[in-house]
């Protein structure tokens, strides 16, 4: 008996320390406070919880690493809330159902509130709000820190109304509104494109607006379904120097004498964007079809004016710019795609899709500069993209022991493109068209030898005539397999993925390969445990020919390797104690082992160290975390849980970070 | 007896046969009221005034064969005289796939979002709808999902669930937002990027643009001067969209080769089919200004006044 409780304490104690559920926040807490009974209100039911508490955090290493992966803070949050208002007949006076839900709120990076109130065959409104503190350092390249940092607040919310959900005939009006603001750290060449670069601070003012109006009805037992929509986006974020004088941290062999006393941008920008959207769809028994028409009409009205005062080649210089002009951007995009169903086994679909996107307007460029003289450049440019695309697949259900599907893909597109300058009267420009078409076939295999065993194979072979850029699709294939155990306390799958692809030119070839292989499991033996886990393993090696300057000589017959091996990680174990105290313990570990090498300066080929040194980037992320929940009564439960975030790269140590997080609160729910 | 006597006997006894098993067969299934079903479902009914099914219950006006119980699961007149079984009535838990879809879009295919589910990588793949949605023991009050929608979907996708799970990634464990922000599970149109062909499964937004742009707006333009890769192939072109360890999504951990490894010159490719513009020689790569390119070309998403995104 001690033997097995001894056992039964290890194999606890083994689950706890190594694993736990993925990188799911510590907090907000999952469990309820008690069953989900609610309380009657005259007609209406009542379920409602929420949780409240403190979040602390205590940061080492790198901040601001960590503000940009991690981010959470100090301070007291309504960490997660919900509400389900229900009336019990669907006859309620104004509404019969309200489901809200919230999260983070009052000062977490992430908060978001999810609300939908429906009156039955009336109307249905949904409305959904979110706040995001993004923080970015900048990116981090062999030189040093980048200088695009940004601390902004994103906000989104979306209102929805749908008049008479449940009729053949339906209205919809929507409303969405989002902003970016913040401040922002960004930089600027002067005076030359060889010349010096220098911080500018920016303060992000960034808004969208979009209302949307649409109608839906059925006329020969064909729905049709029209929405169209305005949205409206204004930018008017400026710039000025951040430090007069100073340049900035990234010039190492700046040119002497070269310094930028003043600096002030204003380029406002401000755009809308109307589109169409009418779609036609019918089910019947054995044939299912939908049709789609887009139109979007996206314009931009912009102006640039810059000033910059400084000293360059020892001699002061003015540089004034202005720029002015618009864009536009018409798209339009048809769909049809028609399904057969000739019995409940077989399914023959066919889908036809075209696009067709223009890119055109003009700017007017103007430029004073002290040493160079006025000039004047209007640009003019033309980008057109049209695709026609069809695919036609077959799914057939040989047996409840197996079936299989197989497809065909063909697309073709065609890419005009201009780009004209008007200089000093003299115009120059140049007009391409190119075309390209993919082909690719899909075939995949499913075996189904046991209820709850599942099996599939699937495989897809493409060729792309002519790829628009080195590393985009070529000649490629995938294949992939999984296979599943899924049983009522047991569920088991593996699954192991391959891509290739090969894109050659005359002077350069282009190749990638990456494999994937997981397996996941999930154990519920009986209501009080829970173990939870799973392996990864991703294999990335791409090799591209680069060409580049050295110190004056250009070299072109080297290649750029990006090798990556990483193993990720995640267990969870949860157990409940005398349905009274529930705990938690999880583990999650992200490494990418690179190619093995110790130190960045042993590359692999004959590229110098710079490239050698960037083939591969080891990095090591970790996240523990353990969780307590105790049930005080039917209503209250108390919460505590601690989590670490640990991150580690090899070869940029000051990137790393330590930080110890955690919360307690209280969650309360009838 | 002669043939003809032989013959007709036996054309006698086949009928008689023939009656008597006709008269053996089952009664033609029927209707029963829905307090038939609650007398041994009593959990499941008790709370179904919460479920999005019970709409058509409430309204009163829907035939037996399109509302309630038998709405989904057939006559339940058998059922009731044999005291249940799976035998006597549609289970869904023993339905092949394909006729659980069937069954779900005798009502469901109703709505635009769901017009493309007969063609999705899901149905190809042999899902049916209770893969993951629980009519009676679902986990979320929205949509009748069997699990939170993250925790569903990473069941099967384990190799997404660890790229949410890297130093950067978007925030979808965190609950700043859900898989179907961007994707819509039940199938869509072609993507109006790339060539129209993958990835599977992601949704536009603003009618006809990338995903992606529902969210960063600021990069979608117009802008006079678009970066072609991103614009002709979409955002993929440069980042990897669940998560990655490297930053802002990157496919490289640096810049410069991300950069380099399309603007090598190389012929075939580009705008004018015979290469992605090379650096010129002002660049020096030994120099690390030059290993940040995004310091000089700022605007790399695009611009409106420089044709090299300087400004």
């Amino acid at each position: 008996m001690t033997m097995r409780i001894t056992t039964r304490i290890t194999i606890l104690l083994f689950l706890i320390a190594g694993a736990a559920a993925a990188q799911v926040p510590v907090a907000p807490s999952p469990d309820p406070a008690g069953e989900r009974t609610g309380e009657n209100v005259s007609n209406y039911n009542i379920v409602d919880s929420f949780e409240t508490g403190y979040r602390y955090s205590a940061v080492g290493g790198n901040d601001s690493q960590y503000r940009s992966s991690v981010n959470y803070g100090n301070g007291i949050r309504l960490l997660g809330s919900s509400l389900l208002v229900t009336s019990k007949n669907g006859h309620g006076l104004l509404f019969d159902q309200i489901t809200l839900s919230t999260q983070g709120l009052g000062n977490d990076p992430y908060e978001s509130v999810v609300l939908r109130v429906e009156k039955n065959r009336i109307y249905r409104y949904d409305m959904s709000w979110r706040q995001n503190d993004y923080f970015n350092p900048g990116l981090v390249t062999g030189g040093g820190d980048g200088q695009h940092l940004l601390d902004t607040q994103n906000r989104m919310q979306d209102h929805n109304l749908t008049l008479f959900p449940q009729s053949k005939l339906k209205f919809f009006l929507g409303f969405s509104n989002s902003s970016q603001t913040g401040p922002s750290y960004s930089s600027i060449q002067q005076f030359d494109p060889n010349g010096n670069i220098f911080p500018l601070f920016s303060n992000v003012r960034r808004v969208w607006r979009e209302y949307r109006l649409g109608n839906e009805f059925q006329v020969f037992g064909i729905r049709v379904n029209w929405m169209h929509g305005w949205e409206d986006f204004k930018d008017d974020t400026g710039a000025t120097l951040a430090t007069a004088g100073v340049p900035g941290a990234i010039p190492i062999a700046q040119p002497p004498g070269v310094s930028l006393n003043s600096f002030q941008a204003n380029d406002p920008t401000h755009g809308t964007n109307p589109f169409w959207r009418a779609a036609i769809f019918a089910d019947r028994k054995f044939f299912h079809m939908n049709g789609r028409f887009t139109y979007s009409g996206g314009q931009h009205a912009f102006v640039v004016d810059e000033s910059a005062q400084g000293v360059a080649s020892s001699l002061s210089r003015i540089q004034n710019v202005v720029t002015l002009g618009d864009a536009e951007r018409p798209v339009a995009t048809g769909n049809l795609n028609l399904n057969f169903t000739p019995t409940s086994k077989l399914t023959i679909a066919n889908s036809t899709s075209v696009y067709n996107v223009r890119t055109l307007g003009n700017s007017f460029f103007s430029e004073f500069d002290s040493a160079t003289q006025t000039t004047s450049v209007l640009f003019y440019n033309y980008l057109g993209i049209r695709t026609v695309a069809n695919d036609t697949n077959l799914n057939y259900q040989v047996s409840p022991l197996w079936g299989f599907m197989a497809g065909y893909h063909y697309s073709d597109r065609l890419i005009t493109s201009q780009q004209q300058f008007t200089f000093a009267g003299a115009t120059s420009g140049n007009l391409a068209e190119q075309s390209n078409q993919l082909q690719s076939g899909q075939t995949g295999v499913r075996f189904t030898p046991w209820k709850p065993l599942s099996v599939l194979l699937s495989a897809e072979v493409g060729t792309n005539s002519h790829p628009f850029t080195p590393t985009a699709d070529g000649n490629f294939h995938d294949l992939n397999a999984r296979i599943q155990y899924r049983a009522k306390t047991f569920q088991i799958s593996a699954s192991a993925g391959a891509n290739y692809n090969a894109n050659s030119a005359s002077l350069t070839s282009y190749g990638s390969q990456s494999r994937t292989y997981s397996v996941s499991g999930h154990w519920t033996p009986h209501g009080s445990f829970t173990l939870d886990a799973g392996f990864n393993r991703a294999h990335t090696y791409t090799i591209g020919g680069i060409a580049y300057f050295l110190n004056q000589q250009f070299l072109q017959d080297q290649s750029s390797i990006y090798l990556s091996n990483i193993n990720s990680i995640y267990a969870g174990v949860r157990y409940e104690i005398r349905k009274r105290i529930d705990l938690y313990a999880g583990y999650t570990r992200v490494q990418d082992l690179g190619d093995g090498r110790a130190s960045a300066d042993a590359g692999i080929g004959s590229a110098p160290p710079l490239f050698q040194g960037v083939q591969t980037f080891p990095i090591a992320f970790q996240s523990p975390m353990a969780r307590v929940s105790v049930k005080i009564n039917n209503r209250l439960r108390r919460n505590a849980g601690y989590q670490y975030y640990g991150y580690r790269s090899d070869f940029a140590s000051l990137l790393g970070y330590r930080a110890n997080t955690g919360y307690t609160s209280l969650s309360v729910s009838f | 007896m002669s043939f003809a006597v032989r013959s007709a006997l036996l054309v006698t006894i086949f009928c008689a046969g023939a009656f008597v098993a006709r008269a053996q067969e089952k009664p033609p299934n029927h209707f029963v009221s829905n307090d038939a079903c609650k007398t041994c479902h009593p959990i499941a009914w008790n709370t179904f005034y919460r479920n999005a099914h019970f709409k058509s219950v409430a309204s009163g006006k829907e035939t037996p064969e399109n509302t309630g119980c038998q709405g989904c699961h057939g006559p339940g007149g058998n059922h009731v005289d044999n005291h249940g079984g799976k035998s006597t009535i549609v289970a869904f838990s023993e339905l092949p796939a394909e006729r659980i879809v069937a069954a779900c879009l005798r009502c469901h295919s109703q709505k635009l979002s769901r017009a493309n589910i007969r063609s999705s990588q899901h149905t190809l793949n042999g899902m049916a709808c209770t893969s993951c949605h629980s009519i009676h023991r679902a986990q979320s009050d929205r949509a009748l999902l069997s699990k939170p929608q993250t925790a569903l979907c990473e069941g099967c996708h384990t190799d997404v669930r660890v790229q949410f799970a890297m130093p950067f990634k978007h925030r979808v464990e965190e609950g700043a937002m859900s898989c179907t922000d961007c994707h819509n599970p039940h199938g869509t149109f072609a993507p109006t990027w790339g060539m129209a062909s993958r990835p599977r499964h992601v949704d536009q937004a603003m009618a006809n643009e990338e995903a992606c742009l529902n969210c960063h707006a600021d990069k979608r333009g117009p802008f006079i001067f678009e970066h072609l890769g991103a614009r002709v192939d979409g955002c993929e072109t440069c980042h990897t969209p669940h998560g990655s360890t490297n930053s802002r999504l990157l496919l490289r951990p640096v810049v410069f080769t991300l950069c380099l490894e399309c603007h090598n010159g190389a012929g075939n490719f580009g705008r004018l089919g015979s290469g992605i513009a090379a650096q010129t020689q002002s660049h020096n790569m030994a120099d690390p200004r030059y290993q940040n390119c995004t310091a000089c070309h700022v605007r790399i998403h695009g611009s409106n006044a420089s044709s090299t995104f300087a400004r």
